[in-house]
């Protein structure tokens, strides 16, 4: 089976308001990967996967329709993905599934979400519709919730303090300062946080305050994936893809206390349970870990060779939400045992300079957030790491993040409560 | 295939009336002038034209074979579904078992105790329209005895601050339910004495730093609703 490859890409910067309507904002990605890329011939394009989440914050079904015309790809066959907040890593899979089947050559992975039409708290309603609507909604739950809550019982298994997710706030806000994209940047300059911002910013729901969550955001990025054979004809330098691996979990983050399916899975996990704590009937990943990732995890790393991820990646993006989101999630992808997530950011690890940094680009809280778009940006900046580029793109003061020499890197994202996700393993010849 | 209707209690008069002012037309539009561009430090301006289009509906929506934990909250009964082969009481209810042994098998209701214990929480400063004057609350996520899954419910009766994991609850029907999950919240049962890990309690300035958050939601809520939240 061949090898599927990213080639190249564009990002229309994050922001709280773009104007642009949406098929104007993914023109603008479109064309500044074209621009890069003289040698392609829009014609060449075999298909089209399109990304984004919400038909009803912006009143429109099919979209992607309009996206795919006003391109003039209108004669290609072209496909919906939409999990929530998995839509965008889930897009890329599938057309990683299409390429590698041998059915397409050249597919565009184009993502954008316009989620500022309505009020904040009405995009937070909106948002909270792709929960349980009969339970876990109703309660006057939403996402920010919902993961405080999974967060609390994290901290208190496992010890993090609320001023290691601000560390993890502070390396992700200061590493997107040098990001052209990033809506934090738009928003409030270039200037570096400290942990004290974090506190000083407000408590959104305990304990997270709104330097510890993603924004609001609107923008489009677009992403080009090939095969072998047909990567080589437009580039010297593809990045190709791995190892992928997905990953579901339960739709409602209280039943995870006796969901089945999970049991004897992951023996290890389960015995790393506080001894005073009551213990419930499926301890892993109950409410406390995103049990998702770890299977996508699992499989991605087994497709790519990988034993021990902290030595053999180079880098990460995490899709993190929310900080104590990244924190878990190093755990759940085997960055380190259960309950040491916190023992990463108190020692350096994953800062830039560390040996498995995360959150390059600044990522969800940093970089931004348009849901459809969230993560063929975050895979476009590790294309961007491997093939050398980002002070290319970004302007020479990202040569601070610039991760020259790095060979391998992994995505992960995902929808829900970890309800749905995928990881993929990135590597260069 | 008919159905009958049992019983009936419609507001759909009123919210249909409601859900049609104004659907769909354009009462109102603004023009501004605004970034346009895909980089920072490479952006210019145009002018975009912003339309004003609200929409409304109501939807008539079944609960399905798990109704009877709804309707139970009309009856202020508590209720949840057990497994006959593998024995797992769910609550919130499920009518056929997710135990991959079981193979979807249909369960069996049993009544539930009125408490429980807070598996999980996170409070509230901030959320969604339709909950902005109850700020703040306690969302928390309570283990009823005797099921094996955890109810989402707000907390009440107990400053946001003393709360914590572990904490034993009451479970208490408002007076007038209308059949849905806020008809149920959890008081603390006896003593309120947080473990010696607890998440929040065991850094006392994070307790106070809460305290004095809470206090700016309190403050804002009376302003913009003329309630008062506080515990006293």
């Amino acid at each position: 089976m061949t090898r599927v490859a990213m080639i190249g890409g564009g990002i229309s910067r994050f922001d709280v308001h773009r104007r642009e309507v949406a098929e104007e904002l993914v023109a603008q990605a479109y064309k500044q990967m074209l621009d890069g890329m003289p040698e392609l011939e829009t014609k060449d394009i075999e298909a089209v996967m399109m990304s984004y989440f919400s038909d009803h914050l912006n009143q429109q079904l099919c979209m992607g329709w309009i996206i795919q015309d006003y391109l003039g790809l209108s004669t290609k066959p072209g496909y919906r993905v939409e999990s929530g907040g998995s839509t965008p890593i889930d897009a890329i899979i599938n057309a990683y599934f299409l390429i590698k089947s041998g059915y397409y050559d050249l597919i565009l992975v184009p993502g954008w979400e316009k989620m500022s039409e309505v009020d904040t708290a009405k995009t937070n309603e909106f948002i909270a519709a792709a929960s349980d609507t009969d339970w876990d909604f109703t309660v006057g739950g939403y996402y920010n919730g919902y993961y405080a809550a999974l967060e609390v019982r994290h901290m208190h298994l496992y010890g993090e303090t609320e001023e290691d997710l601000h560390r993890i706030a502070v390396k992700d806000h200061n590493n997107a300062v040098v990001n052209p994209f990033s809506q934090w940047v738009s928003q409030h300059g270039t200037g570096k946080i400290t942990v004290d911002d974090v506190w000083d910013s407000r408590l959104i729901c305990w304990p997270y305050r709104s330097l510890n969550i993603a924004n609001i955001s609107e923008g489009a990025s677009v992403l080009l994936m090939a095969s072998e054979d047909v990567a080589k004809k437009y580039t010297d330098s593809p990045v190709w893809f791995e190892g992928i691996g997905l990953g579901t979990d339960s739709m409602r983050p209280g039943d995870r206390l006796a969901n089945w399916a999970w049991k004897g899975l992951y023996p290890e996990d389960e015995a790393i349970y506080p001894a005073e704590m009551a213990v419930p009937k499926t301890p892993y990943p109950e409410m406390a870990n995103f049990g998702s990732m770890r299977v996508a995890a699992d499989a991605a790393y087994k497709d790519a060779g990988i034993e021990d991820p902290m030595r053999e990646l180079d880098f990460a993006e995490i899709f993190a939400p929310y900080n104590g989101v990244e924190l878990t999630l190093w755990e759940d992808m085997r960055f380190c045992k259960r309950g040491e997530g916190k023992t990463l950011i108190r020692e350096g690890v994953v800062e830039k300079t560390g040996e498995l940094p995360t959150q390059l680009s600044g990522a969800l809280t940093a970089q931004g957030h348009p849901v459809g778009a969230s993560s063929m940006a975050m895979a476009l900046h590790i294309f961007w790491q491997l093939t050398e580029q980002i002070p290319k793109v970004y302007g020479s003061k990202a040569s601070s993040i610039q991760q020259s020499g790095a060979e391998k890197a992994l995505i992960q994202g995902h929808g829900g409560t970890g309800c749905q996700g995928g990881v993929i393993i990135f590597g260069r010849d | 295939m008919e159905e009958k209707i049992v019983e009936e209690k419609s507001a759909l008069k009123e919210w249909i009336a409601w859900a049609r002012k104004g659907n769909w037309s354009i009462p109102g539009y603004r023009i501004v002038e605004a970034p346009k561009g895909p980089k920072l430090g490479e952006t210019t301006t145009a002018r975009y034209m912003i339309v004003e289009r609200p929409h409304g509906v109501t939807y008539q929506h079944s609960l399905g074979l798990v109704s009877k934990f709804f309707e139970g909250l009309l009856n202020k009964e508590l209720w949840g579904a057990f497994c006959p082969k593998c024995g797992t009481t769910y609550c919130p209810p499920r009518a056929h078992c997710w135990n991959p042994d079981c193979k979807v098998v249909e369960t069996d209701w049993k009544r539930l105790p009125m408490r429980g214990e807070i598996w999980t929480y996170s409070v509230m400063l901030f959320s969604a329209t339709a909950f902005m004057e109850k700020l703040p609350f306690v969302l928390a996520y309570v283990k009823v005895d005797g099921a094996d899954t955890a109810l989402p419910m707000q907390i009440k009766g107990v400053r946001p601050e003393d709360v914590y994991i572990g904490m034993n609850v009451d479970l208490n029907f408002v007076d007038e339910p209308k059949g849905d999950l806020m008809d149920l919240y959890g008081v603390p049962s006896g003593k309120v004495e947080p473990p010696e890990n607890a998440a929040l309690q065991r850094d006392p300035e994070s307790v106070e730093r809460l305290k004095g958050d809470l206090e700016k939601t309190y403050e804002f809520v009376l302003k913009r609703f003329g309630i008062d939240n506080r515990i006293r």
